[in-house]
């Protein structure tokens, strides 16, 4: 959460001599982030980031508290002022009764209020409003923005209760946690309804008359004819602070303070500054006696640790001096057990401190994170791998598929419903977004080629595009998580053949043989295999429009196969003897079938090569090989002879030519 | 004659070859291998060889024969040579039509490989987790304040008993309890874990997808200098030598101490100033990365591993944040990388 701290605002509260840009500086290396300093209205005005578990830095009281120690450890002189805010006084004249107040210790840990008569409404003085301005907050009156200031000021929220209309509606103010369907207006006019759990306040005929420690009701909000204002401060336990605001969706600066737990040792300070403001800028005479619930107050807890832990995460040792000196500057009490054990008592606003290593925290980022030394790890190296460690063939088959005129893309993972149906799954069978951000990220992909299709739809005037994508997509697993499969998806938009040519030089790099097992017109499954005996399913060839096909390989799978090396065979000690064969086959006869036959038909051939075809015609080179003997076009004959023959039986190819 | 005196003539035909000017290489062959030629002539003199030498004398008449054979044949080709066609030799090469690796891949190769040098092992983990792993061992129990940064898309599925709501990771940290049972909760662990993140936030610096890179380390005395030693080690070597990193404080739920993790801008060398003008790529002379810390000991309770024994550090950042600081890279639209456009990848 950013706060912004006006430059003049925070020297009332700290006193030094050091630059903004020094303050900035210094902050930010040792405390809460200075993101930038921005000049409004004349002035510096730093904007800070602070931390969700340092709610005690979220005022201007606050920062100058943390830039005191962090300054004067900087060698900057520095010093947290005095708070010298009046005691609150004893009512002037006549005193007005106080509502009845109903409490529940569970829910609330601190009611404080007291009584102002007489409430002039007067404009913001121009001093407040600007500083008002200067944090991005809007003007109204006095009577409303003082409680603001000192929110901002003091960092406890508090709130102006319009002390009649309290008292019109039966003069009891309940804390209750409310059961689901009661109705409230907040004070800018929103309606909501109770889901039940919420704590609020409610009067005697149980109507809900505040929203406590998020935002006011309508009904007792201070409007422009209050006279009378109870000003008011409470503690409700943080869960329920935050259960409320985000069931709601009312994130207040109040609430967003209340829900971190705010200190309520806060509060006295807090009401006699609003005290203090009202009677100098609305003339508020005191009408009451000061209120204060407060039934157990919670001390921290204090926590024992040694030098040697020190040590431990800082790899360097800390005197005794050292870690009292920076721990007192920040409000703990520090208590020696022995030379080397310590008892840090935190003080109440610093609900974050609970172990050891929080105040080890503290001391390292005093002590300055730059004066640690920095080094490499010297420990025992890791050498258990997981079994899935295939990034860098992941990186190969990327760099391989670019330099054959691929592009590589990154899409997004979810997808329109319109893509999830293009995937060949209906809709429920995707997994679903319960809370998509917009319509076109919805449902988790169970293929990549919707989105390939996309991209190259939207590049149609690169007409020859051809991309891919490793990318996971998600199949759900009833009650389990979704079966994540890796998977390389390629779309392309060369000739086939030359796709397919592009995917048996990166499947050779891997020692991979492939061929593809046609289902249909439109579709074809690829094996692979490194023998060339065992093939496995490795994916899915889709034609998708006569220019346009895909391929989807389930890449684990793939690269579960995949060598890093060849089989050696020795080199053949005599040369192969090779010829071509053409024969005139049926239409839409399969060569890759065909190919696969011929190579099957004796041991001796080396190799089936496709040549080309012309109309019926299709040409193979054939290689045969002894691995021993050299090999004569005699010894060759019957094996061309069986070729012949099966071409025709399994294929009704007929040889072009005749054998010789 | 002796093999010596033919050893000899044989050198002398050669040498004199060597010395002959190139001009008529034709000439030259008719000369030394024509009928009358000069190794011919030192051929006739095998006759005069002892008969029981006249073996070597052969082997050493037919090495000569092919040394003058080689040497006119360098000469013939140098010639050729010479005697080339005119070509231009500034025409622009033709290139094939290549793709390129998409710039997150290129970041996370470069990523992955400098981890891996100093013995960081690189993990793969669930893109869609169990909240148990992405927020709760991570010390964030549900509805925890600290969960607003991690704006969270949930998936429409049914609550695991004990894990929780399945969701899209938010961050690569649900890889740190993962590893530590991964290891069966022994360190040591030099985990590098890159993968994709999902946020609810869409604009010119947050894709609802982006990349993450998730490092963790366990053993026994880790310290924060060993983290500030892995960042210096780090920024040196994706951004140069001369790139300092520092940490200041933070909070995570899942680290104490937590750090905000910056490094030195390479334009500015860290002052924030170029010539007394405020350094417009950096504005403050440090680029924030991310986020780091000391692990948290509930987290590593969660992984089984005893805080009183062993510590750790953790540290997360965005890939497309990291990359786009390499100089030269100030891409001020990140939505580019996922968009699919040709223009822009090409360039990579």
């Amino acid at each position: 959460m950013n706060i912004f701290i006006p430059h003049h605002w925070l020297l009332e509260h700290l006193e030094t001599n050091a630059t903004s840009e020094e303050i900035q500086r210094l902050l930010s290396l040792s405390g809460p982030s200075v993101e930038r300093v921005e000049t409004k209205e004349g002035e510096s005005v730093y904007d800070i980031e602070v931390t969700t578990n340092r709610v005690d830095s979220l005022s201007v009281r606050g920062i100058a508290r943390e830039a005191a120690v962090i300054l004067q450890q900087a060698g900057i002189g520095a010093q947290l002022r005095a708070q010298n805010i009046p005691e609150i006084p004893a009512p002037q004249e006549s005193t007005l009764p106080l509502p009845q107040i109903e409490n529940d210790p569970r829910l609330c840990r601190r009611i404080t209020f007291v009584i102002l008569d007489h409430i002039k409404h007067t404009p913001t003085p121009e001093w407040m409003a600007k500083r008002l301005r200067q944090i991005d907050q809007n003007i109204h009156d006095s009577a409303i923005d003082i409680t603001n200031y000192i929110t901002h000021e003091l960092g406890h929220p508090c709130h102006a209760f319009d002390y009649d209309k309290i008292m019109q509606l039966g003069g009891l103010i309940k804390v209750v946690e409310a059961p689901a369907g009661k109705k409230l207006t907040t004070l800018d006019g929103v309606e909501y309804a109770t889901v039940g759990g919420e704590v609020v306040f409610v009067n005697a005929d149980g109507d809900i008359i505040d929203l406590p420690a998020i935002k006011g009701t309508a009904n007792t909000a201070v409007d422009d004819s209050t006279s009378r204002i109870m000003l008011w401060i409470e503690s409700i336990v943080a869960e329920k602070v935050r259960f409320g605001s985000m069931t709601h969706a009312i994130r207040t600066v109040a609430a967003q303070l209340n829900e971190k737990h705010v200190d309520p040792n806060l509060a006295p300070a807090v009401l006699q500054r609003g005290v203090q403001l009202y009677q100098e800028l609305c003339d508020a005479s005191i009408a009451s006696e000061v209120y204060d619930d407060f039934p157990s107050p919670i001390s921290p807890a204090p926590i024992s640790l040694s030098t040697k832990q020190v040590e431990q995460y800082l790899g360097i040792s800390l005197d005794q001096d050292t870690i009292t000196k920076i721990l007192q500057a920040l409000e703990c009490q520090v208590e020696w057990t022995d030379d080397s054990t310590f008892r840090v008592t935190p003080p109440t606003f610093r609900p974050d401190l609970t172990i050891p290593a929080d105040i080890i925290e503290e001391l390292a980022r005093i002590y300055g994170y730059h004066n640690i030394p920095a080094k490499i790890m010297d420990t025992p190296l890791p050498l258990n791998r997981p079994a899935d460690s295939t990034f860098q063939l992941e990186l190969h088959i990327k760099e391989w598929l670019t330099m054959l005129g691929w592009q590589e893309l990154y899409t997004y993972s979810m997808v329109s419903e319109t893509q999830a149906l293009a995937s060949g799954f209906t809709v429920d069978e995707h997994l679903r977004l319960q809370n998509p951000l917009t319509d076109d990220k919805v449902y988790l992909r169970r293929n990549l080629i919707p989105s390939l299709s996309e991209v190259l739809d939207n590049n149609s005037q690169r007409p020859g595009l051809s991309v891919f994508e490793i990318a996971y997509v998600y199949h759900p697993d009833s009650g389990a998580l979704p079966k994540q499969e890796l998977q390389l998806c390629l779309v392309g938009q060369k000739p086939l053949r030359e796709m397919m040519g592009d995917v048996e030089v990166v499947l050779r790099r891997l020692f991979l043989k492939s061929r593809i097992h046609q289902e249909s017109d439109t579709l074809g499954t690829l094996l692979v295999s490194t023998d060339g005996t065992d093939w496995t399913k490795c994916g899915v060839l889709s034609r998708l429009s006569n220019t346009r096909s895909a391929l989807t390989i389930e890449l684990t799978q793939l690269l579960s196969q995949a060598r890093r090396h060849p089989n050696y065979k020795p080199l053949p000690k005599q040369p192969a003897l090779s010829e071509s064969l053409t024969f005139t086959v049926p239409k839409k006869t399969m060569v890759g079938p065909l190919i696969a036959s011929i190579q099957a038909a004796d041991p001796l051939i080396d190799s089936v090569h496709f040549e080309g075809s012309y109309q019926d015609n299709v040409t193979f080179a054939i290689s045969y090989l002894h691995p021993d003997q050299p090999l004569s076009s005699k010894d060759i004959e019957p094996i061309r002879k069986n070729i012949v023959t099966l071409v025709e039986s399994e294929y009704g190819g007929i040889l072009v030519g005749t054998l010789s | 004659m002796t093999i010596e005196d033919l050893q000899l003539q044989a050198d002398h035909v050669l040498q004199q070859l060597s010395a002959e000017p190139t001009s008529d290489v034709s000439e030259l062959r008719t000369r030394y291998l024509g009928k009358k030629g000069l190794f011919n002539q030192l051929a006739k003199v095998i006759g005069q060889i002892d008969p029981a030498d006249r073996k070597t004398a052969g082997a050493i008449l037919n090495q000569t024969k092919a040394s003058i054979e080689e040497i006119i044949a360098r000469l013939t080709a140098a010639g050729e040579h010479q005697a080339l066609d005119w070509a231009d030799l500034t025409l622009p090469g033709k290139k094939p039509p290549i793709g390129y690796v998409h710039p997150v891949s290129q970041a996370m190769a470069e990523i992955t490989q400098i981890f891996e040098r100093i013995g960081f092992v690189r993990v793969r983990y669930p893109e869609v987790d169990w909240d148990w792993y992405v927020f709760e061992s991570l010390n964030m129990p549900p509805n925890h304040p600290a969960r607003d940064e991690w704006e969270t898309f949930f998936v429409d599925a049914p609550k695991h008993p004990e894990k929780g709501n399945m969701v899209l990771t938010t961050h690569t940290s649900n890889g740190q309890v993962r590893e530590m049972e991964r290891l069966g909760s022994t360190p040591p662990i030099r985990m590098i874990n890159i993968a994709r993140c999902y946020r609810r936030q869409q604009d010119a610096t947050h894709t609802q997808m982006f990349h993450q890179f998730e490092g963790l380390v366990v053993d026994k005395g880790i310290t924060i200098q060993h983290l500030k030693g892995t960042l210096d080690y780090f920024a040196k070597e994706f951004y140069g030598p001369e790139v300092k990193s520092r940490i200041r404080p933070f909070h995570f739920q899942f680290t104490e101490p937590s750090f905000e993790v910056d490094f030195s801008c390479h334009i500015c060398h860290g002052t924030g100033k170029i010539e007394n003008e405020k350094c417009k790529f950096c504005k403050s002379g440090w680029h924030e990365v991310g986020g780091a810390g000391m692990v948290h000991p509930n987290v590593l309770k969660a992984g089984g591993i005893d805080p009183e024994v062993y510590t750790g550090f953790a540290f997360g950042w965005g890939v497309e944040r990291t990359y786009t600081l390499k100089p030269g890279l100030n891409i001020d639209d990140i939505r580019l990388l996922y968009s699919g456009e040709l223009g822009f990848l090409e360039q990579f």
